[in-house]
């Protein structure tokens, strides 16, 4: 046959099928519009990065390190010609406004960054008033953040205090190029100048400090240049390369975009949820399209079409629909993305992208097609058994499929599956994982609906009353096909009630994990002789649970006489974890008792007397590669120490007190430079009072509200929370929407039901019970499973994953199981709505 | 088992008119099922131009249809998204005739529908959906036309407008003509009746050429 025939046969089956195509290209659509968006969003962030490479990094090339750069690459630097050289430190540290009256002034946690040198080298520093930076500020001045003056009660501006000098504030910040926080910030920030900061006694405070060497290449250099000299900057770093993050502008934010591609990831696979539960929807819409087309395809038959024109023929039409679904979703996609702005405010500031992704809405249009086609082909090729014959005899169905063809249509769309979720994830462990996944669950919750359906049929009948009866009828009688219901309804049950209980547990988690007593700050860089100042000022105003800690900054040398240099992983996740422990500034602690917070796993605490013994955390020793007998060599301050590494510790951080990942026998580092970090429980509601009082006494002392901390990590995670239970509560509402569907499919038959049920006496009130029975039942076996498997993967994640403790409240499993008892019967009954309102001769007459 | 039809013998000449009669459940609709290849015997052979036809693979008959056998059936049978033009044009775009269109028109002109060939079926009356029938039945001309009670939902003026239709139209294109029906009027026209009972031929006789007229 021509293919002009099958094109216009296909405009021809669309005649007269607009509700059932509305509802179609609607299944596929929000799942496109997920898929796409989300594809959109990342891919659009990355070309945004990459477009910004250079003001995002402010240089070409940039150097840093918890420690100054070497002397040895400084003057290799000096010697660049026509190349420009910045540096910047950052650090947090506290800020306070000056005494008002009897009362000191309130203080605040603020970043802060001091340049020498321009600043930035591409993109814009905006002050106000409008100058540049070198002239607002002297040895005296700050420029500091609108936010800051406004938490401090000093609006209108004036004096700050930073570490117990007062600095004149001379401008405010309005934006930096380079600062990316995607919502988590410590603090406001602050500008001070370096003889500013020499000024407040803090140019010594050594390691909290982040050094940063900000490079500009000569005009005209691009990207070969930036990438030669970082290059030629790790030759001269040699061994110490490793301790050092050398970036250039066309490497374009590495770790930032590998955090997005994670997150793409993980996301991309709940999109591809809600579009593989339209796909459910596809499947029953084209069911009983075919089924309401079986009497045409027999006259087809009749004419002469064969079999398997006839499955073109609809193949060809779903593809259609498929394709004109995905485009209204890729459309839809870009809406979103035109509109991302506004939506991601919260979480990230001054987002720029493209709405139009071309790449992102072909993955949206291939995966949604994919999907239609997937669905909906072993409906499409049951349209092949449909019998001739049946032009003569309307009774005649069409022959079962035989175990191999369902076989093979399950194979297809485990395959279809596991292919579209490695095209979204990128990974084949994830895209199996997430395949045997929703088959596990699909298996579970198909099994419970034949059960179900099983258990109705034999459940003895005669003491129920009548509409009990015939609604749980409905449900066992053959064809009832409440499969595809309960799947989608229970999927969606899951992912909302997992989203919710993670984000709930991690709440609660905040609130009331902390034992009563447990510290609520953290007192850093303590120095040695502040430290009965600090711990008298603490007992005056309350504070107990008092605890302070020796901790003496080092670096790791080598581990079992291998230089740190050359210690590194295998996978590139792998390097990053390894390359992040080894040369992260160690703080080494020395006790003599072993923290009640402690537990030993492996070895003895302090049990050789011959050995300087060292005790790490376990999975720290696991990344840096050390066991029980290892030899680790610290360079203290120039000084090298060497240990021995004789017992492995297990830690719970919970406890929020200070705990270390290195401790060392007492008696190895007394002689070292070194500060103190202790911990107390404050009263409650007096943390900032002390915090300022703390700041007047001692300025240098870093004051870390726990709470105030965690309730910042929280807030970042309620927002990307609230983007995830968005996509699955769309799976819920797909769920509905195919209830309703193959409810509204079935409307002929229910039409029937209810019109005989009425003639034989049933009131209309009667005939809804019964529809509230069956989808009632329906919506319960579909939430109960759906809430113990989003029990499970949320305790998983909470457990496993964040290592937090896990309460089990009934309340959220019962409003999720009561949610999809609801949702299932108001579209179910919604659906049934014509049915019920026609008077019956109308529905019997026509047969 | 279930035995529908026994002992069954018939032979159909090309270009004749053949009747096929007796009451419900008599096994005609059975038959004429496995005469179009709809259905299969368990036993026994179906010959069409020496042919036998339930020895062909579903494509075969496909071919076998859409060439050689036309159909018309008690409800009509007409493809409800279809206009009637294109009901009539379909048998004629699956055998990938050139002339279609023109064809298509000529039989809408020959059922005397030439002004209704847009409409659908739903908007024609029984009639008129029947007429149409016919026109899609005739429009590849085949060889067999087989009609199951052709006027059985249709009143009996209107019955006999098709009727008379039908008849010209199979002697226009020659074709054989094999019917089913339980209204002895219209198995009259018939050049042989052959009466099913209880799945046997209960007995044949020839109309002569009183069928013709």
């Amino acid at each position: 046959m021509r293919v002009s025939f099958y094109l216009r046969s296909m405009a021809r089956e669309s005649r007269g099928i607009g509700g059932r195509m509305v509802f179609f290209v609607a299944c596929l659509a929000v799942g496109v519009a997920a898929v796409a968006s989300l594809a959109g969003l990342s891919s659009g962030l990355d070309a945004t990065i990459r477009a910004e490479a250079r003001q995002l990094l402010a240089a070409d090339v940039a150097v840093g390190a918890q420690r100054p750069i070497p002397a040895g690459l400084e003057r290799f630097l000096a010697g660049l010609p026509r190349t420009r050289k910045t540096d910047v430190r950052t650090l947090a540290t506290i800020v306070s406004a000056p005494a008002a009256g009897e009362r000191g002034g309130a203080s605040l946690l603020v970043q802060m960054k001091v340049v020498s040198g321009d600043y930035p080298f591409y993109g814009n520093l905006r002050l106000d008033p409008d100058r540049p930076l070198a002239e607002l500020l002297d040895g005296t001045s700050a420029v500091v953040a609108g936010e800051l003056l406004e938490r401090l009660g000093i609006a209108g501006g004036g004096t700050i205090r930073i570490g117990g000098q007062p600095f004149r504030v001379s401008g405010t910040v309005v934006s930096e190029p380079d600062r990316i926080d995607f919502g988590f910030r410590l603090g406001p920030r602050v500008f001070l100048s370096a003889q500013g900061l020499e000024r407040a006694g803090l140019a010594s405070r050594g390691s909290s400090i982040f050094y940063r060497t900000l490079l500009k290449l000569p005009e005209g250099s691009g990207r070969r240049e930036a990438e030669e000299l970082a290059a030629r900057i790790k030759e001269q770093l040699g061994g110490d390369a490793i301790s050092y993050q050398v970036e250039n502008f066309a490497d374009a934010q590495p770790a930032l975009r590998n955090a997005l591609k994670r997150a793409d990831r993980f996301l991309g696979l709940v999109a591809l949820l809600s579009l593989l539960i339209g796909g459910v929807g596809i499947a029953q819409t084209t069911r009983s399209w075919l089924e309401a087309r079986m009497d045409a395809i027999a006259v087809l038959r009749c004419l002469g079409m064969r079999p398997r024109e006839v499955v073109a023929l609809y193949l060809g039409q779903t593809l259609f629909l498929g394709l004109v679904g995905s485009l209204v979703g890729a459309a839809a996609s870009t809406a979103l993305l035109a509109a991302a702005p506004r939506l991601l405010a919260g979480i990230a500031r001054e987002v720029r992208i493209d709405p139009f992704q071309p790449l992102a809405l072909l993955r949206g249009i291939v995966l949604g097609v994919t999907v239609a086609a997937l669905f909906s082909f072993p409906r499409i090729l049951a349209a092949r058994r449909v019998p001739p014959l049946r032009v003569l005899r309307r009774s005649v169905e069409p022959l079962p499929a035989g175990k191999l063809a369902r076989a093979a249509s399950a194979g297809l769309l485990g395959a279809g599956t596991f292919a579209t979720a490695f095209v979204q994830s990128g990974s084949l462990k994830l895209a199996a994982g997430f395949t045997l996944a929703l088959a596990a669950l699909v298996a579970v919750l198909a099994l419970a609906g034949w059960l179900v359906a099983q258990a109705v049929g034999r459940a003895p009948r005669r003491f129920t009353r009548v509409w009990v009866r015939h609604g749980l009828a409905a449900l066992a009688r053959p064809g009832a096909d409440a499969l595809g219901t309960i799947v989608a309804l229970g999927l969606g049950t899951l992912v909302v009630l997992a989203m919710h209980l993670v984000e709930a547990e991690l709440r609660r988690s905040l609130e009331a994990d902390l034992p009563r007593d447990a510290p609520t700050a953290f007192f850093v860089d303590i120095q040695p002789d502040q430290w009965e100042g600090v711990r008298a000022l603490l007992e005056r105003e309350g504070a107990t649970n008092l605890r302070s800690v020796p901790m003496v900054n080092a670096r790791l040398a080598s581990v079992d006489g291998k230089p740190v240099s050359e210690i590194a992983g295998a996978s590139p996740e792998e390097r990053d974890r390894r390359r992040w422990a080894l040369t992260r500034e160690q703080n080494l602690a020395y006790l003599a008792e072993l923290p009640e917070d402690n537990r030993i796993v492996a070895g003895a605490w302090w049990s050789d007397p011959t050995l300087a013994e060292a005790s790490v955390e376990r999975d720290f020793a696991g990344i840096l590669g050390a066991k029980l007998g290892s030899r680790l060599v610290f360079d203290v301050q120039g000084v090298e120490v060497g240990m021995t590494v004789t017992s492995l510790r297990e830690i719970e951080w919970r406890s929020f007190r200070p705990n270390f990942f290195l401790v060392v026998e007492p008696g190895v580092l007394e002689n070292a430079p070194q500060t103190r970090v202790a911990a107390a429980h404050l009263p409650p509601g007096r943390e900032q009072e002390i915090q300022d009082a703390m700041s007047r006494a001692y300025p240098n002392v870093l004051v870390i509200k726990i709470r105030e901390m965690l309730e910042k990590v929280a807030g970042v995670l309620e927002k990307v929370g609230r983007g995830v239970r968005f996509l699955g509560a769309f799976s819920v509402v797909a769920g509905a929407a195919i209830l309703a569907g193959a409810v509204g499919a079935g409307a002929v038959r229910r039409g029937r039901e209810v019109a005989l049920l009425k003639t034989l006496g049933m009131t209309r009130v009667g005939v809804v019970l019964v529809f509230a029975v069956e989808y009632c039942l329906v919506g319960l076996v579909a939430g109960l499973i759906g809430a113990v498997g989003g029990g499970i993967l949320a305790w998983a994640v909470v457990t496993h994953g964040m290592e937090l403790t896990w309460e089990t409240r009934l309340l959220p499993f019962a409003l999720a199981v009561v949610g999809s008892m609801g949702v299932s019967f108001l579209s179910g009954t919604l659906a049934s709505a014509r049915a019920l309102t026609r008077r019956p001769v109308e529905v019997l007459r026509v047969e | 088992m279930l035995t529908i039809l026994d002992q069954v013998n018939l032979r159909v000449q090309a270009g004749e008119f053949v009747a096929i009669l007796g009451p419900s459940g008599s096994g005609k609709s059975t038959l004429l099922a496995l005469m179009a290849g709809l259905d299969r015997p368990s036993e026994g052979q179906v010959l069409l131009d020496g042919r036998e036809i339930q020895a062909l693979s579903e494509d075969e008959l496909a071919r076998l249809r859409r060439t050689k056998l036309g159909f018309v059936f008690q409800s009509f049978q007409l493809l409800a998204n279809l206009t009637a033009r294109e009901n009539i044009l379909l048998p004629l775009e699956l055998a990938g005739h050139a002339s279609g269109p023109k064809r298509a028109d000529e039989l809408l002109r020959a059922v005397g529908l030439s002004e209704r060939g847009h409409h659908y079926p739903a908007q024609l009356s029984g009639g008129e959906q029947q007429r149409v029938a016919l026109a899609r039945a005739f429009a590849p001309s085949p060889s067999v036309l087989l009609a199951d009670e052709p006027t059985g939902n249709l009143d009996s003026a209107t019955g006999e407008v098709v009727l008379a239709l039908l008849e010209r139209l199979r002697r226009e294109d020659a074709s054989t003509l094999v019917l089913v029906t339980h209204d002895p009027a219209l198995a009259a026209r018939a050049d042989r009746l052959v009466h099913l009972r209880d799945g046997r031929i209960e007995r044949e006789e020839s109309v002569g050429a009183g069928g013709h007229r």
